[in-house]
C-alpha cells in the first residue's frame, strides 16, 4: 500500500448569491484547495467528483461541474452519484495504482433547491414497499430514534443534549419545541443547505513537501447494510462497525471524530458502532446537525478531520453515510506523523 | 385461485421548483430585453462566451463584469439540419424546417436557432450571413420574467433573415463547428 495523505481542504462560502451555479460555487473552491499547497489544476493526475442529479432534477449535471476542475486538455476523471466521500475513496484507490501522485476530489449539492429533501430522498427507497408510502428520511429517522431509545434507555432529553452541545442552545427550550415527526423536533434534523467542497490527496514523500502536517490515511473502508430498513435493527450499524474494524479505528486513541449524522439518533448509533470512548471530541465542527449540504456533508466530515490533524491533533476519524437510516458507511482514519 | 401478482404499477411524481436564474443570467436577459447581446471575454485566452458563464472552461478562470463585451446581432450559419417533423403529441411543426447553428460576430460560442425568415430550405448553407429579427421590445420577455430562464437568445429574437452579404469561407468558422 502507498502512503496517501490529505494535504488540503476547502469549502465554498455559505453566503452564495441566489441562483449561483454549482460550477461557480466549485471553481474558486477548487482553486483555493490547490492554491493552499502551491498547486495548479495541471498538477492533478486524477479527479473524482460526487453529486446527485435528483437534488435539482437536472440530468448529467456533473458534466457542467467538471468544467470547474478544468477538463481541457482532457483529464483522467471519474464521478460518483453520491456523497463526495466515496469519490475520495475512489481517488485513494486510484492513487494506489502508483502511476499518479496527486488527486483532486470535489463535490457539490444544492439541497435547498428543487423539491424538498424529504420528498426527493423517498426515491432512494425500494419501489415496492417504502417508496409508494412516501417514507421520508425524517420519518425513518424517527423510527430509528424510537429503536435507539427502546434499546439503550436514552430519552428525548439525550437527543436534545446532542444538539445543545453543538449549538449552545438550552435543552429545556429545545424540548419545548413541537415535534416534526415524534420523537424528533426540528432541531433533531440538520437543515438541508447548498454546499461545495474540495480535497487534495497526495501520495508519498511529496505530501510532506507540500504541507506541514499532512493527514495520512491510516485506514479507509466502506460497507453496506441491507437496503430495506425493516431487515435491520435500526438501533445499530453493523456496516459502520465493520468499516471501523477494517479501517483500524481501534488501533489507537481517537482524539476527534467527525460523524455524518444529520439526525440526532444517528449520532448515538454511530458513536457506539465506532466504539468511541466518552472522551472523544465528536463533531467539533458542528457536524451534519448544523448544516446538511447533501452529498457534500460526508466529504466535509473527512475535510474537518483533516483540519484537526493540521491543527495539531494526532489521530482523527472522518465518517460518511449514504442511503436510508445509515445504510452505507465509510470510515476514514487520519494520522499526523 | 387468484392469479399471482406479476406486475404492479407505481406512479410517482416529484415536483421541482425552478431555481432562481443566476445573477449573470438575469443581467444577460436585462441587456437582451434592451436589444443588446453581451458575452464575457476570457482575460487569459480571449475567447468570447455568449451567453456569459462567469468563467472560461478552457482556462478555468472566473470572468466578471469587467470582461463584458458586446456581440453583434448578426453572424454566420456554421451548420444546419433539415428537420421533417413527425406528428407526435406536442409537435407544433407541420412542415420541414431548418435547425441552424449560428456564430455571431464577436462570439466564439454558437447558438442554435430554428426560425429562418424568408430563406428557402434549398438556399440554406454553411457560410450564409444572417441577422436577428428582434421581437418588439414589449414582447421580448422581461429580464425578471421568462427571458432569464431561456436558452440562447430566447424570445428576444423571433427569427433570422439573410443579410445579403457575401458568404464567409469555411476556414473562418471551421473551429466553431461542433
Amino acid at each position: 500500500m502507498r502512503d496517501i495523505a490529505i494535504v488540503s481542504f476547502a469549502q465554498a462560502p455559505a453566503d452564495q448569491p441566489p441562483g449561483q451555479t454549482e460550477t461557480l460555487m466549485l471553481l474558486p473552491t477548487i482553486t483555493a484547495a490547490l492554491d493552499a499547497v502551491g498547486m495548479t489544476r495541471r498538477d492533478v493526475g486524477f479527479t473524482c467528483s460526487g453529486s446527485a442529479d435528483y437534488l435539482t432534477g437536472g440530468t448529467f449535471t456533473f458534466v457542467q461541474m467538471l468544467e470547474a476542475a478544468g477538463a481541457w486538455p482532457p483529464i483522467s476523471e471519474s464521478h460518483v452519484e453520491m456523497d463526495g466521500a466515496w469519490a475520495l475513496y475512489e481517488a485513494w484507490v486510484r492513487l494506489q495504482h502508483g502511476d499518479v501522485d496527486v488527486a483532486l476530489v470535489f463535490s457539490s449539492g444544492r439541497a435547498s433547491l428543487g423539491a424538498s429533501l424529504r420528498e426527493t430522498l423517498t426515491f432512494q427507497l425500494d419501489p415496492y414497499y417504502l417508496a409508494p408510502l412516501g417514507a421520508d428520511y425524517v420519518s425513518l429517522a424517527a423510527l430509528q430514534a424510537d429503536a435507539v431509545m427502546a434499546r439503550t434507555g436514552r430519552t428525548e432529553r439525550d437527543l436534545a443534549e446532542i444538539v445543545a452541545a453543538r449549538t449552545a442552545l438550552d435543552v429545556d427550550k429545545l424540548l419545548a419545541e413541537p415535534y416534526v415527526v415524534a420523537p424528533l423536533r426540528a432541531h433533531d434534523v440538520g437543515p438541508p443547505v447548498d454546499g461545495a467542497a474540495a480535497v487534495v490527496l497526495v501520495a508519498g514523500d511529496r505530501a510532506k513537501e507540500l504541507c506541514d502536517r499532512p493527514a495520512w490515511i491510516a485506514g479507509i473502508d466502506h460497507r453496506a447494510d441491507p437496503h430495506y430498513p425493516g431487515m435491520r435493527d435500526l438501533s445499530r450499524s453493523p456496516s459502520t462497525a465493520l468499516a471501523a474494524e477494517k479501517a483500524g479505528v481501534g488501533r489507537g486513541e481517537v482524539e476527534v471524530a467527525e460523524l455524518h449524522a444529520v439526525c440526532t439518533p444517528e449520532e448515538i448509533v454511530l458513536a457506539e458502532a465506532l466504539g468511541l470512548a466518552d472522551r472523544v471530541d465528536v463533531n467539533p465542527s458542528g457536524g451534519g446537525l448544523v448544516a446538511n449540504p447533501m452529498v457534500v456533508t460526508g466529504l466535509t466530515r473527512i475535510g474537518e478531520a483533516f483540519r484537526q490533524i493540521a491543527g495539531g491533533r494526532n489521530r482523527t476519524v472522518g465518517h460518511a453515510s449514504s442511503g436510508p437510516c445509515l445504510q452505507q458507511n465509510l470510515v476514514c482514519v487520519l494520522e499526523g506523523r | 385461485m387468484a392469479e399471482p401478482v406479476q406486475f404492479m404499477s407505481h406512479f410517482t411524481t416529484v415536483e421541482y421548483a425552478l431555481p432562481d436564474p443566476s445573477p449573470l443570467n438575469v443581467h444577460f436577459a436585462e441587456e437582451l430585453a434592451k436589444g443588446r447581446i453581451i458575452g464575457h471575454k476570457c482575460p487569459a485566452c480571449g475567447m468570447v462566451y455568449m451567453p456569459p458563464r462567469g468563467y472560461c472552461p478552457l482556462c478555468v478562470v472566473e470572468t466578471t463584469a469587467k470582461d463584458e463585451v458586446e456581440v453583434a446581432d448578426r453572424g454566420t450559419i456554421t451548420t444546419f439540419s433539415v428537420i421533417t417533423p413527425l406528428q407526435y403529441q406536442g409537435q407544433e411543426e407541420t412542415a420541414d424546417y431548418v435547425q441552424a447553428t449560428i456564430l455571431l460576430d464577436g462570439s466564439d460560442t454558437t447558438i442554435m436557432v430554428a426560425h429562418l425568415d424568408g430563406i428557402a430550405i434549398a438556399d440554406v448553407h454553411s457560410g450564409l450571413r444572417v441577422r436577428a429579427v428582434w421581437a418588439p421590445e414589449a414582447e421580448r420577455g422581461g429580464a425578471t420574467g421568462s427571458l432569464a430562464r431561456q436558452m440562447g437568445l430566447g424570445s428576444a429574437v423571433t427569427s433570422w433573415e439573410a443579410t445579403g452579404e457575401a458568404d464567409v469561407p469555411r476556414e473562418h468558422f471551421a473551429e466553431h463547428i461542433v
